[in-house]
């Protein structure tokens, strides 16, 4: 495709943008984000991208054969959220693209039609349910301990929910998440104590883990993207250790209770 | 044996959960936690031969890799798909617990014990990971 009319060239630059923006939204990897970035603006015509991204971040340089060049750059919001309904949707897309780009007004329509689809909310409660369940009974919690990780999840869900609403930042959120979390895991336990406390509590602590946003700033390290790695550990390392505060205040609170 | 089978029923479960969670198709729900089932088939494997838990991540998580790479050419959509949900139950979770409430406790040897092995375990399935897919570039890539 040659693109020659100024509009059409900065519709591209937006339109690839924003396929970076959805991707890191989605918890796409960095070498994930540039390489589409790169091959969908070959698709369409670009002769030359220079792309940079990290997690808060994404520059961009596009250049035409005429020798005209493009540039800008978009400030993302990370939350480290995974979805993968539209990561895989995105990756669709830039792959047909990649084959036989669509008119520039369809990629356009697309991208707003999967950057405005969210996933379900039953997604969320439904999920984060079995996986309570499933990691307190891994971890040596009994049926019941499952269950009441899986009912302090709804709890989770609902204020994970509220929580991403207001847009407070990832630490405060997870401090306060983890707080009553442990609060309330401690209280029914006293109540009934012939549930484990700790496996409850393990239970729902994997939903809240960073663990996989650490192993991907790892992973994003060793395979080149340093700065990007080292800005995602960081902020995991913070998270973890907003997450470890709030459960240890209510742990010591409790303690002092009892 | 009865222990380890429900230990691995209960791998599948958390990976499914994360799975729904992630907002993964329903047509993926089974490979996708049966990843995580196998993974840690893997990781009780290589325990048993090796009973090194840094060289036992390392292995359930490259195998994982390479699971979630044969679906993806299967299945033909992206990788990580599957490599999120089947690494879940290696996750350290119960280290990371362990750190905390013996940190609250005041034994502060087993917190630091307990913090090694999960810094541990996120290394290794990182090392892991990474160790497949560099093999995976080098052949892409001819060299």
């Amino acid at each position: 495709m040659d693109l020659k009319e100024n509009a059409q060239r900065s519709c591209l630059q937006n339109c690839l943008l924003d396929m970076g923006a959805l991707l890191l939204d989605c918890g796409a990897e960095i070498s994930r984000v540039e390489d589409t970035i790169r091959r969908l603006g070959r698709a369409y015509g670009a002769e030359r991208l220079d792309v940079f991204v990290i997690p808060s971040i994404i520059s961009l340089s596009v250049s035409f054969p005429d020798g005209e060049v493009l540039t800008e750059t978009r400030r993302i919001r990370s939350t480290g959220s995974t979805d993968f309904y539209r990561l895989e949707k995105l990756n669709a897309l830039s792959r047909g693209c990649c084959v036989e780009p669509l008119p520039l007004e369809e990629l356009r329509k697309r991208l707003d039609k999967i950057g405005s689809g969210k996933k379900p909310v039953w997604a969320v409660y439904v999920g984060n349910a079995i996986g309570a369940f499933g990691f307190a009974v891994f971890f040596g919690g009994n049926a019941l301990d499952g269950l009441t990780a899986a009912l302090f999840s709804l709890l989770i869900s609902f204020l994970q929910r509220r929580i991403g609403r207001t847009e407070l930042n990832p630490a405060a959120g997870n401090l306060i998440l983890s707080l009553l979390t442990g609060l309330g895991v401690g209280a029914v336990t006293m109540l009934l104590p012939t549930l484990n406390a700790d496996m409850i509590l393990i239970g729902d602590i994997m939903l809240l883990i960073p663990g996989l946003a650490m192993t991907n700033a790892i992973r994003n390290m060793l395979v080149g993207d340093t700065i990007s790695g080292v800005v995602r550990l960081a902020e995991t390392l913070i998270w973890a250790g907003a997450l470890a505060g709030g459960f240890m205040v209510s742990m010591l609170a409790l303690n002092y209770l009892r | 044996m009865k222990q380890i089978l429900l230990q691995l029923l209960a791998a599948f479960c958390g990976s499914l959960g994360f799975s729904i969670l992630f907002g993964l198709r329903r047509r993926y729900w089974l490979p996708s936690s049966l990843g995580g089932l196998l993974a840690w088939a893997v990781y009780l494997l290589a325990d048993h031969f090796l009973g090194l838990s840094f060289l036992s991540n390392l292995a359930a998580a490259a195998f994982s890799v390479l699971y979630a790479e044969l679906l993806a050419h299967l299945l033909r959509c992206p990788a990580t798909l599957f490599i999120t949900p089947a690494i879940l139950p290696l996750v350290p979770g119960g280290e990371l617990y362990y750190t905390m409430s013996s940190a609250v406790s005041g034994e502060l040897a087993l917190a630091r014990a307990h913090g090694v092995a999960t810094l541990n375990a996120a290394l290794a399935i990182a090392a892991g990971i990474s160790l497949v897919l560099a093999v995976r570039e080098i052949h892409a890539r001819r060299l």
